[in-house]
């Protein structure tokens, strides 16, 4: 059991954290071309959420504030009586559409480039995600890499990714719904049986990434889990051919 | 039925009245009792479902499984998300709607008050199979999600009896909910006192209105879609089945054509509830009438085709059109926004319990509006969808709205149901401890949700920043638990206690402030003319009511 310190120790960590997160607020950079698009596009709906909560925040304290009945009123004592007013009602409602006109717009141009896939990607990687676990294929290579059976302790597989590369990733499942995600790469997908998903990654930055599985797929999603391992592209191909000889060696 | 109403005494004690036994409540048709028995028992649902919740906090307070094993775990949530939608937030907007349409349009019951009893029944009934889906099968309870997604709820793997008891019970909660739609609209429509135009209708009344529409379009096609998976799972149907030639996706679009205008029929009661109650503790009407009533029709137009933006991760669906709906339904709501503030600016605010619950609800709310926003644009969802940002938001909407809403509606309609008052002191303290606990707990989901957390886990490693946020939030549901507790205690001190509140204690605005406490068995003895939106206000200050012959030198500024 904790003691209660602990508990406010913990809570004096998370201002300081949360204060210090500056714009993203915890939300990863990210590690990808894509992700960098999708962090550009968080940057801008977040400043704009934070003005219109600070905004409307503040018409409400004023209301709280200046609109309080003092003591030396009489409870029940009446507002001033007044029903509608036409033009204000027509900016407060003109002000939002512009708004959201504004965000839609810049998010479907995000969206279009985030999500677009090119023809000609450097590497293609296969995964398929299973009841629980992933099985990953480079195609090219006739290289792959499968989990064990997730459960407790049980670590998930590690995938490597080229930098500065265009993997494309086809995406699918075996039995029920999973889904595919990278925080870092700020994208997820969701592994859907008997249909293929396909998406671009192109890495920016070296690192191991955490990855899951987020759609909720039973017992022991939890567990579900992989590592993505971003490393030079010489690297990436001698971890490639390496792991193409031991599949044919052990294939003969 | 020998109760008569005699406006000029004041209430007599409930336990004196003769119709209270066992029997009478079993058998009644009388709505205020059904609405009652609605909302008493779905806030039952609401302490079952918060006890589930707790569990799960307990689990999450640190990494490494230790007290539930990841099958219970699944369990919990499973249903703890039907328990709090279907079984708690929805229920009590309609015993909301029950107890008060009725009163607030000046009719002496509901159009079909047999079918009004039915639909209790059925939503008892259906609450019934829903709880015991949750342990009476051999491989624990349904362990699916609360959208029961295929193909993990189909036979091959899920295939004990849990998901096939809870696809019976929201049958019969559906049904149950179509018969209230029903009730509703028709009282709504065909019932109305003299004077009681659309355009005077109480806004909570038309707020339910739009709910009860919206569960009429909503709820056939998720029926359908449950009796398919049935199919599939007990019948060797292959509707949601891929290597039987059927689609999962097919279950997801007629599952959200369901679930999102069910958010609005869990949020939209709620927002009636605080228009009410805003209003008369600013003593002013309502800022924007005609424009709040049309925002209100026009959430309940859109929340009809925004569905698929709970599968922008799915690659399937168009996603552009989708997120564009749902950029729009902010639209609204920010309207409705302004006239809560607008409402207030100019008034005498006084701070009493029900008020408080709504300002709260004001607060909780707006971030929950304001991250809704960020979940509508599909790329940002790639990256929030499924993760605890998502778990967070709807909790600011559903609890931090709906729930706040429940309450601000309990401490302002208690002492019209039973006559007497709830504490003030003891209620304060009730809306602090929530208001906090409810913070403490989901605002540190927003962080781990960015920092990649998905929802529906039952452990998680350490070392991913994912630690501190999830003790905090564990610890905050013990603040909100605490208030949870407090209130009970407020109901039953209060109960022995059993301080008279006269008919009207707040300066209501409404017909049912215009009757006793409670109000006796066939409503209204008389009835105040109807000239306005206010009538109970306008018999108290005849002074401002339009077309009044009485005529006041000046109004106070």
């Amino acid at each position: 059991m904790r003691k209660p310190a602990a508990g406010v120790g913990a809570l004096i960590t998370l201002a300081v954290s949360v204060t210090s997160c500056s714009s993203s607020f915890g939300m990863p950079r990210g590690s990808t071309e894509q992700g960098e698009e999708i962090f550009d596009l968080w940057q801008i709906f977040f400043w704009a959420g934070i003005v219109v909560a600070a905004l409307v925040y503040g018409l409400i304290a004023w209301s709280l504030i200046r609109y309080r009945r003092r003591r030396r009123e009489p409870d029940g004592e009446l507002g001033r009586q007044f029903h509608a007013n036409a033009p204000l009602e027509i900016v407060y409602t003109v002000i939002p559409i512009v708004i959201v006109v504004v965000l839609f717009t810049l998010s479907f141009g995000t969206e279009d480039r985030a999500s677009s896939v090119s023809p000609t990607p450097d590497v293609v990687l296969r995964a398929e995600a299973f009841s629980w676990g992933w099985r990953f294929g480079y195609p090219d290579e006739g290289v792959e890499v499968v989990s064990e059976p997730s459960a407790e302790g049980v670590p998930g597989p590690e995938i490597l990714l080229p930098l500065g590369r265009t993997t494309r990733i086809e995406l699918t499942s075996n039995d029920v719904i999973h889904a595919f995600w990278v925080a870092d790469f700020l994208y997820k997908r969701d592994a859907i049986p008997g249909r293929v998903n396909v998406f671009d990654v192109t890495p920016t930055e070296i690192g191991t990434y955490h990855g899951v599985c987020s759609e909720f797929c039973g017992i022991h999603h939890a567990y579900m889990t992989f590592t993505v391992r971003v490393v030079e592209p010489s690297e990436f191909d001698a971890w490639l051919t390496d792991a193409a000889a031991i599949e044919q060696e052990v294939a003969s | 039925m020998s109760l008569t109403a005699e406006r000029s005494t004041p209430a007599p004690a409930p336990a004196e009245r003769p119709h209270d036994g066992p029997v009478a409540w079993i058998t009644t048709t009388d709505h205020k009792k059904l609405g009652v028995m609605y909302c008493v028992t779905a806030f039952a649902f609401f302490l079952i479902g918060g006890a589930l919740a707790g569990a799960m906090r307990a689990e999450l307070a640190d990494t490494g499984g230790q007290l539930i094993g990841p099958q219970a775990y699944n369990t919990l949530f499973t249903v703890h998300g039907i328990i709090m939608i279907f079984l708690f937030v929805a229920p009590f907007g309609v015993g909301l709607a029950n107890y008060l349409v009725p009163l607030q349009i000046g009719a002496p019951d509901m159009a079909f008050p047999r079918v009004n009893a039915m639909g209790y029944w059925f939503f008892a009934g259906g609450g019934l199979l829903v709880l015991l889906s949750s342990f009476a099968s051999d491989a624990g309870g349904v362990a699916t999600g609360w959208y029961l997604y295929p193909p993990l709820s189909g036979p091959r793997y899920s295939p004990g009896v849990g998901p096939d008891l809870l696809i019976l019970g929201l049958a019969l909660v559906a049904i149950s909910t179509v018969m209230s739609g029903v009730n509703v609209i028709t009282t709504t429509f065909l019932m109305r006192a003299p004077g009681m135009t659309m355009w005077r209708l109480p806004v909570f009344t038309w707020n339910v209105v739009v709910t009860a529409i919206l569960g009429l379009v909503a709820f056939p096609p998720a029926v359908a879609a449950f009796v398919l998976l049935l199919f599939d799972r007990r019948l060797g149907g292959q509707a949601f089945d891929p290597l039987g030639g059927g689609d999962p996706i097919v279950y997801q679009h007629l599952f959200w054509f369901l679930g999102h205008p069910e958010v609005y029929i869990l949020i939209l009661p709620f927002f009636g509830v605080i228009t009410e109650t805003i209003p008369v503790f600013s003593r002013k009407p309502l800022f924007g009438y005609t424009g709040f009533i049309l925002a209100t029709l026009a959430i309940g137009a859109l929340s009809t085709g925004v569905w698929a933006h709970h599968m922008f991760t799915t690659g399937v669906v168009d996603n552009p059109f989708f997120s564009a709906m749902t950029f729009t339904i902010a639209v609204p709501t920010g309207v409705k926004f302004f006239n809560w503030i607008g409402t207030m600016w100019g008034g005498k605010l006084a701070f009493r319990v029900p008020m408080l619950f709504s300002i709260g609800f004001l607060l909780n709310f707006l971030i929950g509006g304001v991250t809704g926003v960020m979940l509508a644009s599909a790329p940002l969802d790639f990256q929030l969808a499924d993760s605890y940002f998502l778990v967070s938001h709807f909790h600011y909407t559903m609890m931090g709205g709906s729930v706040f809403g429940i309450f601000a509606a309990i401490y302002f309609w208690w002492p019209k149901a039973f006559g007497y008052r709830l504490s003030e002191r003891l209620g304060r303290s009730v809306f602090v401890l929530m208001f906090v606990g409810f913070n403490l707990t989901f605002w540190p989901q927003f962080v781990v949700g960015l920092r990649g957390m998905p929802r529906r886990i039952v452990d998680y490693a350490p070392g991913l920043g994912w630690d501190t946020p999830n003790l905090v939030s564990s610890l905050g549901v013990v603040v909100l638990s605490a208030g949870v507790v407090l209130f009970l205690v407020d109901a039953f001190t209060s109960r022995r206690r059993r301080t008279p509140a006269g008919d009207d204690p707040w300066g209501g605005f409404s017909l049912e402030w215009a009757t006793t406490s409670p109000p006796p068995e066939n409503n209204f003895s008389s009835l105040p003319r109807i000239r306005s939106e206010r009538p109970a206000f306008d018999m108290r200050h005849p002074e401002f009511t339009p077309g009044s012959s009485v005529t006041t030198a000046e109004e106070p500024s």
